[in-house]
């Protein structure tokens, strides 16, 4: 068998280990490359799906209304019928799993709770109902106001 | 006889056709092992980001400034103790002008202690002196170009086709080009997982339906939140671009923000 070119043994070997490298590329790409790189873009498609596989802590309103809807229903005819359960009785979610485990438990509401949005600041806007709480009562909110329903008198 | 088949060649001529045969799947299986070891994959079914175009929507008129917004984002997402927040609350107070200074208002002071978590100290002015004070609710503005995008060496992070912008942890190498390269602020370096880290809309939530806790938790809705390919006529989102004139943060940049804001001074940045 003759050769048609004859290479020169120096330039072989440059020619064997450059395509030595290009293989060895290749085949690390085809088994690194993860195979939902590019389904959306020049990025990892799968991680789109593990951010949305964490936990969660809040469930939402609607979750909260599934079994209380007694409540639910006494918010949402009121002046906190924009709160959602879960700004002032905390996450949730837990519970909503395990709804009959007792140690499972929701946040111990405070008096400080109704101060974090109504005491009187002069940035807050001028609609909102706001309080001096030291010039206002210096008992417990829950003796006049009814957190569910604002406006009924107990 | 040149060409003969002799038992040699046709035994390796076979041999090299069958290892051929099976190879072809034994990489496959091989790659398929491989990617098993590096990533961890459990796609959640049924959600399409190419049927969602999620926006944000912030009414200052609406905020209280309770912070809820920000504590719910810290308890969600476990984002660490500290001055890092993946959303948070800021105060202005834009001072009256010093009589005869002919200057149309004073300083523009701005805080933000704790991300407005624990409520704002005593303004450091008198009361009559505030020609305007106001809450505005910061976050991840959602660039449409996003610089940080741009900006990050390993395509860490990117732009989903939903919208979200959004950060790749395995990929990310904490190199923090993409914090400086913010020009909202909205992102820091965890010093739990050593990343970078910003809003995520609460992808874990969007995904399922639910919304982002931030806009869950707040009590007056100045936090509006929407998906503008599924939006209908009288949803919350579109209610708010009907009803007011709203402005993005920085246009100037040409980041083509997805937030949007309602009632913000020009003082707010």
């Amino acid at each position: 068998m003759s050769r048609l070119f004859k290479m020169p043994p120096q330039l072989f070997r440059i020619v064997l280990l450059a395509v030595g490298i290009v293989g060895a590329y290749s085949v690390a790409r085809y088994f690194l490359t993860p195979s939902s790189f590019g389904e959306y873009g020049w990025y990892r498609g799968a991680a789109l799906a593990e951010l949305a596989t964490r936990e969660r802590f809040y469930a939402g309103k609607q979750a909260c209304e599934e079994c209380h809807s007694d409540e639910y229903q006494k918010l949402i005819k009121h002046e906190h019928k924009s709160l959602s359960c879960e700004a002032c009785h905390g996450p949730g979610e837990a519970h909503v799993q395990n709804p009959d485990n007792p140690d499972v438990k929701m946040a111990v509401l405070h008096y400080s709770l109704c101060l974090r949005c109504h005491e009187a600041n002069p940035s807050r806007p001028k609609w909102h109902k706001q309080i001096v709480s030291k010039n206002h009562y210096p008992g417990k909110c829950t003796e006049c106001h009814v957190p569910h329903s604002p406006s009924e008198v107990p | 006889m040149k060409n003969a088949i002799t038992r040699r060649s046709l035994l390796g001529r076979i041999s090299a056709v069958v290892a051929g045969v099976v190879a072809a799947p034994v990489a496959k299986a091989a790659k398929t092992v491989t990617q098993k070891l590096l990533v961890s994959a459990d796609a959640p079914k049924g959600y399409d980001p190419t049927k969602h175009e999620w926006v944000m929507a912030l009414d200052a008129n609406r905020c209280i400034g309770c912070g809820l917004c920000a504590e719910a984002c810290k308890r969600e997402n476990h984002v660490p103790e500290g001055p890092y927040f993946r959303t948070w609350v800021e105060r202005y107070i834009i001072t009256k002008p010093k009589a005869g200074s002919g200057a149309a208002r004073g300083e523009t002071l701005v805080d933000s202690p704790n991300g407005g978590i624990n409520g704002y100290p005593e303004a450091s002015v008198p009361k009559e002196e505030i020609q305007h004070s106001f809450f505005v609710p910061k976050l991840c503005n959602l660039c449409k170009r996003s610089p940080c995008t741009q900006a990050c060496p390993v395509g860490a992070t990117f732009d989903a086709p939903d919208g979200a912008v959004l950060i790749d942890p395995t990929y990310c190498i904490g190199c923090g080009f993409c914090i400086q390269a913010c020009p909202y602020g909205c992102r820091f370096l965890s010093p739990v997982t050593k990343t970078a880290e910003k809003c995520t809309l609460c992808y874990h939530r969007i995904t399922r339906g639910l919304k982002p806790a931030c806009v869950e938790v707040c009590p007056t809705q100045a936090r509006i939140f929407g998906d503008l390919k599924n939006a209908k006529p009288d949803e919350p989102i579109l209610q708010f671009y009907q009803n007011n004139l709203v402005e993005a943060l920085k246009p100037h940049l040409g980041t083509e923000p997805r937030v949007f804001y309602a009632g913000i001074d020009k003082e707010v940045r």
